[in-house]
């Protein structure tokens, strides 16, 4: 029984340490760009992809397969840097629209990187084969834990910390959050926005590409995925408050582990039990747990 | 230091202003007055950039800026307190001063920045760990102004820095505007009320609806009894 629960909870919150990479990318363009990026599902597929390769690239080239973990965060941080073209390219070219209109753009921008990412890997499911025990397991309370997991969850809890620290004692977090709150007297203090929209755009899918890559190990990548990973990422963000990074972490810890509740209790009812819950946040609380709070 | 010359601005269809021309020499504080509606808020968002003149220009120590991004006019040298101050609310009092050091660099250092602004308003220096919300109208007037400062501008525009203000709290702001004046800054004010007009002004604009219908020295314009009904009276 224990060691279930151990399982549980080790699963849940690996998956929530990368829906938190996501939801955070989500939560910070949000923030100061005021667009809901439906296109954050893709960069995660897109880091799944890319990591993929990455890795295999590195085993061809003969790396010590111990350090694989770093060609695939470095890939996956690499391929951040698509945010810039997505944004210099099309996002800048609908901030004055309508928000409708901008959650279409991102919602193309979805379905055309599906079929870029099907045209450049193929249909079917890519993964790092046997890579993920390469550091082993753990024993705990009866059970293994995978290393790879506790490692990923680590490094999740680090950016976390990392992100929490830039917004609070930067120079650069001050000018986002100062500019999420009020982005005409932040120009008049002399905020290029433009520049300041490129580079968060690019901060934002380089957590999203890096959420990818780190859960490839673990799983396979689909050109499905980043639809999948949208729909919990709304979750998170409605339950834990549109913009908020706060938010992004208790909300990516509750849709984690409920998910991974529901996968072991009743796998049919998954996205029932965790939409249960957005629509109760909704009702009660519509700005989510840390809704208006600071970014 | 500012020129203003033959401004026509419009916001969607409406014709805001028509032919707005003013100047504001170096080191010299200049009034714009006028009712509720006026154009005084629109002279001065077009000025920041904010809005785009349809004809006429705008120059800023010998460069036209009309067209001009608005944080290019402001790392030109042009701060800017709106009417709504503008504070930043998820910022301490502290960071709302220290954002414009980091904004702007180059000139003085950052520190002696920080320091002048409060020196000008030494109020704040007890609230500058709070944030935006928790502050008065008044302290958020002088808040917004002191960052304004720390921006290390040739030039101020305070739009209505005594709207909204408890009598309690007027002389704080005054003072704080008769030291910046004393340190040299060309500043143009937006007022609605004439009681408010600072004493160093030494020339004033009135503005009625989108037209400047004054321009000269402030005795001048109390004694005009055209005036007098616009703004009011100086008894
Ligand atoms: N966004 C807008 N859309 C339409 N009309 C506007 C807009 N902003 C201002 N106006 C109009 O422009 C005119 C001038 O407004 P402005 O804000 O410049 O006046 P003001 O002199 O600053 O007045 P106040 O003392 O109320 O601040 C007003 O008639 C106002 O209704
Ligand atoms: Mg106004």
């Amino acid at each position: 029984m224990t060691a279930h629960v151990v399982n549980l909870v080790v699963s849940g919150v690996f998956h929530a340490s990368i829906l938190f990479l996501v939801s955070a990318g989500l939560q910070v363009v949000f923030g100061v760009q005021k667009i809901f990026n439906l296109a954050c599902g893709s960069f995660y597929a897109l880091g799944a992809y890319v990591g993929v390769s990455a890795v295999a690239w590195y085993a061809e080239a003969g790396g010590p397969p111990a350090l694989f973990i770093l060609p695939l965060a470095i890939a996956g941080v690499a391929a951040g840097a698509l945010g810039v073209v997505v944004e210099r390219g099309l996002l800048r070219f609908v901030y004055d629209r309508d928000e409708t209109f901008q959650l279409l753009l991102t919602f193309a921008v979805v379905l055309m990187m599906e079929d870029a990412i099907r045209m450049t890997w193929g249909t079917s499911p890519r993964s790092t084969a046997g890579l993920y025990l390469t550091y082993g397991g753990v024993h705990v309370l009866g059970t293994t834990v995978p290393v790879y997991n506790l490692i990923v969850i680590g490094a999740s809890l680090a950016i976390a910390v990392l992100i929490g620290w830039l917004l609070t004692h930067t120079a650069f977090g001050c000018i986002i959050r100062a500019s999420a709150d009020n982005r005409e007297m932040a120009e008049a203090l002399g905020v290029d926005m433009r520049r300041l929209y490129a580079k968060v755009f690019t901060l934002g899918t380089a957590l999203g590409t890096l959420g990818g890559a780190l859960v490839i190990p673990a799983t396979a990548a689909m050109s499905e995925m980043g639809i999948e990973l949208i729909v919990e990422a709304f979750a998170v963000v409605v339950i834990g408050g549109l913009g908020s990074m706060r938010g992004a972490f208790v909300g990516a810890l509750i849709v984690g582990v409920l998910r991974s509740i529901a996968i072991s209790v009743y796998p049919e009812l998954e996205m029932l039990l965790i939409y249960l819950i957005v629509i109760a946040v909704l009702v009660l609380r519509p700005r989510g747990l840390f809704g208006g709070a600071p970014a | 230091m500012l020129t203003v010359d033959a401004l026509d601005v419009f916001i969607q269809a409406s014709h805001i202003l028509r032919s707005v021309s003013l100047d504001v020499g170096p080191r010299e504080v200049v009034c714009l007055v006028g009712r509720n509606g006026a154009g005084k808020t629109t002279t001065l968002r077009t000025i920041m950039g904010y809005l785009r003149p349809h004809a006429g220009r705008v120059e800023f120590r010998g460069q036209p800026i009309h067209g001009r991004r608005t944080h290019e006019i402001a790392q030109l040298g042009v701060g800017w307190a709106p009417e709504d101050s503008g504070i930043f609310a998820d910022l301490t009092v502290a960071e709302n001063i220290e954002i414009a050091t980091w904004t702007r660099s180059g000139g003085r250092p950052a520190a002696e920045r920080i320091a002048l602004a409060y020196r000008v308003f030494p109020m704040l220096r007890r609230y500058a760990a709070r944030k935006g919300p928790e502050l008065s109208g008044g302290e958020r007037k002088m808040l917004s102004i002191a960052r304004a400062l720390a921006l290390d501008p040739e030039m101020l525009l305070l739009d209505e820095p005594f709207e909204g203000l408890s009598p309690a709290i007027i002389p704080a702001v005054s003072a704080g505007i008769a030291a910046i004046t004393e340190l040299g800054h060309s500043i143009l004010i937006a007022e609605s009320n004439i009681h408010h007009v600072p004493e160093s002004t030494r020339r004033l604009y009135v503005i009625e609806r989108g037209t400047i219908v004054f321009a000269g020295a402030a005795q001048d314009a109390w004694r005009d009894p055209s005036l007098t009904r616009i703004i009011g009276s100086a008894a």
